[in-house]
């Protein structure tokens, strides 16, 4: 039978599908939820991240990670897989120091880490990567942020502002609606923690964000920053929404395009009224 | 419908699961309990035998099991004790793997691993299985790991209980899907719920191993299946700081050894009918 | 005419190199920078073939940063010693052998220690209180048994360091010219003016 381990797993159906890419990329939307936002002269990284359990040492849970001095990335997907692919990166851009002397640039590291995607599609015996990647940084001598995307296929693609994961649908058509160009620092990362919060109910303990500003300044928000912000859109929301029919009304004109489970509507739209009981 | 996909070797199912690292998981959760607390002084790993025969010649273990190791805990390096549940077969390939790597960075840079390399290492390995079967993993030196290409992932989950200048001691817990995580308590095997939620409730912050080992033995002896626990059905390890020479030493209890301590506790073979609160 | 020194102090290494890159009987350049820094608390300088000792200098380095990002911590000053160390020997035994030598510096964050290491061509290594590669040592190993104190400020030792330049600018028959000065502590990796 020729259906024996070296073949290749990902193979075209009869009607022209790649079903092993396609299954990866549902892999993908199990895992946790991840967004990037470009702002004017800002790149900005934000992930849900699980809860860390009573015992569990918070130091090893890694979701936002350092490529080179000047480029970051977050993954949605399988961890086992991403940690693998990271370390593929990492050897790369030192490498392409080496030979070349500079840095690499966003879109070459990029484009190599879609290139080891698509190599797994296509080789005998191999699954795909279960893993999507946001990638952000800097070019050398280069003011303007960069945002680029990888996915399970070895697709990749430059964004102003995109999800990741988990209902990363909703959060992109959130995206669309409120991305502006040329948003300054505190703007672009509050959009960012706005978009999670359209998934992550649970609110600024479970959302991780990384900020870079320039060629190799990363900052991570800590805790009381994310709180202080997400306090700061609630107010906001408050103040905008004034009463709970125009609330409701915001939720039904979204509905049609969120076919993401009705349930999770619900819950946040129960949220929201208790917000706004008081 | 899922046969389709689970059958074979380790691929991704409609839903985007992959179902062999799941059911290798599923054959864990019946494996012997294995159990780790950290403390502020040391690590504790205890860990439960099946025994399968009364014919059984355990003569072999009473002299300290193979390589100064027992049949579950293992030493991995002289800064590193490992738990495994699972297949033991499987377990023996990724200990000798294990082993390996702690030696080769030990070659490289003359210094004992950090704990959570040699975690990781093992970890880059069982990935490898389930996506390509491991068979061109570079690091890989000389193994029999090499023959063919792996069709299924491992089906073992361990404990790793270390120390490094880095972070001083560390307790980790890795999975067959290659994922790992830090922990201050955790368990892994049979009945791992049930010890989670009692470690849950009687951990506390800066533990010293004296307690510790009174906590994992206690939990030990609510989650095994038997009701009398001794040096037949038990493993038992730390590691700690040597006094003088602040270097890590692992002890791995001899079974007289185990015995003994549970005399001390109070829940030995000989008065096994006195249940601890 | 390559000329390298080292010395620790408390809580400090010293690392000098000349600036001179020659060939033959020509001195091509006289602002080449042979002391690298490794790392957060790590210095090398490199001396030997030439070619041979940048390439194998950005070789070290960009492993050595490799391993920083790859595992969230810094290779300690011995450990990276030591990987120096055995890389230089497997290149030996290799079909193109690097040709360099070395004084590795570093200050080790964890036991609050400087360390110093003399490595040469043939991948031998050594711990030493203070060290000298080319012609230089001839003159400044005796200066510096006379006047290095393992416990000296920083103040002092860059004064013994002086005598050691200057004696190999007095007495060597070929003037070196400036020497890059760097050092390393607690706080890290910062150049000298002397």
């Amino acid at each position: 039978m020729s259906r024996s381990y070296d073949r290749a797993l990902t193979v075209f159906s009869p009607d022209g599908h790649l079903f092993q890419v396609e299954y990866a990329l549902e892999a993908v939307r199990r895992g946790t939820c991840a967004v990037g936002v470009r702002g004017k002269d800002v790149v900005v990284l934000g992930v849900e991240k699980k809860s860390v359990l009573q015992l569990q040492d918070p130091r090893t849970v890694r979701k936002v990670v350092m490529l080179d001095d000047h480029v970051c990335l977050a993954f949605a997907g399988l961890t086992a897989d991403g940690r693998v692919l990271i370390d593929k990166a990492r050897i790369e851009c030192q490498s392409h120091r080496l030979t070349v002397e500079d840095p690499v640039s966003v879109e070459y590291i990029t484009r190599h880490i879609a290139g080891i995607q698509q190599r797994y599609t296509q080789s005998g015996g191999v699954r795909p990567f279960g893993i999507s990647t946001l990638i952000v940084g800097f070019d050398p001598q280069d003011p303007r942020p960069r945002l680029y995307q990888t996915e399970p296929g070895g697709i990749y693609s430059a964004w102003k502002a995109n999800a990741i994961g988990r209902s990363s649908k909703t959060v992109r058509e959130f995206l669309e609606k409120n991305h502006k160009d040329d948003m300054g620092r505190d703007e672009t990362i509050k959009l960012t923690i706005k978009s999670l919060l359209e998934v992550v109910q649970t609110g600024a303990k479970n959302i991780e964000i990384a900020v870079m500003e320039s060629y190799g300044k990363v900052t991570n928000l800590d805790l009381a920053q994310i709180e202080a912000i997400v306090a700061e859109i609630e107010r906001e929301k408050e103040r905008r929404s004034g009463s709970v029919r125009d609330w409701r009304q915001l939720r039904l004109h979204r509905q049609p395009c969120t076919w993401v489970r009705l349930p999770q509507t619900h819950r946040r739209r129960s949220v929201s009224l208790v917000l706004q009981s008081p | 419908m899922a046969r389709r996909y689970d059958s074979r070797t380790t691929i991704f199912s409609p839903e985007g699961r992959l179902y062999q690292i799941e059911y290798a998981m599923e054959a864990i959760s019946h494996a012997g309990t294995v159990l780790g607390v950290l403390a502020k002084d040391g690590v504790v790993l205890a860990a439960e035998k099946k025994v399968t025969g009364k014919l059984l010649d355990l003569s072999s273990v009473k002299e300290g099991g193979y390589g100064g190791s027992g049949e579950k805990i293992f030493l991995l390096n002289r800064n590193v004790i490992a738990g495994v549940a699972g297949f033991s077969a499987d377990a023996n390939s990724l200990i000798n793997y294990s082993r390996q790597s702690a030696q080769r960075h030990l070659f490289s840079y003359n210094e004992d691993i950090p704990v959570e390399q040699l975690v990781q290492r093992l970890c880059d390995l069982k990935q490898g299985y389930t996506q390509y079967g491991g068979a061109f993993i570079p690091l890989c030196v000389t193994s029999s790991l090499h023959m063919a290409t792996g069709l299924r992932p491992f089906g073992v989950s361990l404990l790793y209980a270390g120390y490094d200048p880095h972070y001083q001691f560390q307790l980790y817990h890795s999975d067959p899907s290659g994922n790992y995580s830090g922990w201050k308590a955790t368990c892994i095997g049979a009945n791992n719920g049930t010890a989670q939620s009692l470690l849950k409730q009687e951990y506390k912050e800066d533990i010293s191993v004296e307690d510790a080992i009174d906590l994992v033995i206690r939990v030990m002896s609510k989650t095994m299946d038997s009701t009398t626990l001794s040096s037949e059905k038990l493993e038992f390890a730390t590691l700690k700081l040597d006094e003088t020479t602040r270097q890590p030493v692992a002890k791995i209890y001899r079974p007289a050894d185990v015995d003994a301590l549970l005399a001390k506790q109070g829940i030995g073979k000989k008065d096994g009918d006195v249940e601890m609160k | 005419m390559e000329c390298s020194f080292a010395l620790t102090g408390k809580g400090y290494v010293l690392i000098a190199a000349d600036m001179t890159s020659a060939r033959s009987i020509v001195k091509m350049k006289h602002d080449e920078d042979k002391v690298k820094p490794l790392g957060p608390h790590l210095l090398m300088t490199y001396s030997g073939e030439p070619g041979d000792t940048v390439q194998f200098a950005e070789y070290v380095e960009r492993n050595l940063r490799l391993y920083q990002i790859r595992n969230h911590s810094v290779l300690r000053p011995h450990s990276a010693a030591s990987w120096i160390r055995r890389t230089l020997a497997d290149s030996l035994r290799s079909r193109s052998p690097y040709s360099v030598n070395l004084l590795v510096g570093g200050y080790d964050v964890s036991e609050h220690e400087p360390h110093l290491y003399w490595i040469d061509y043939l991948g031998t290594m050594a711990t030493v209180p203070f060290a000298a590669h080319g012609y230089g040592s001839y003159f400044a190993l005796s200066l510096l048994d006379r006047y290095h104190n393992p416990s000296a400020s920083l103040e002092e030792g860059i004064e013994t360091l002086k005598r050691c330049i200057d004696e190999v600018q007095k007495r060597l028959i070929i003037g070196l010219g400036k020497f890059k000065v760097r050092v390393v502590d607690k706080d890290g990796v910062r150049e000298i003016e002397i």
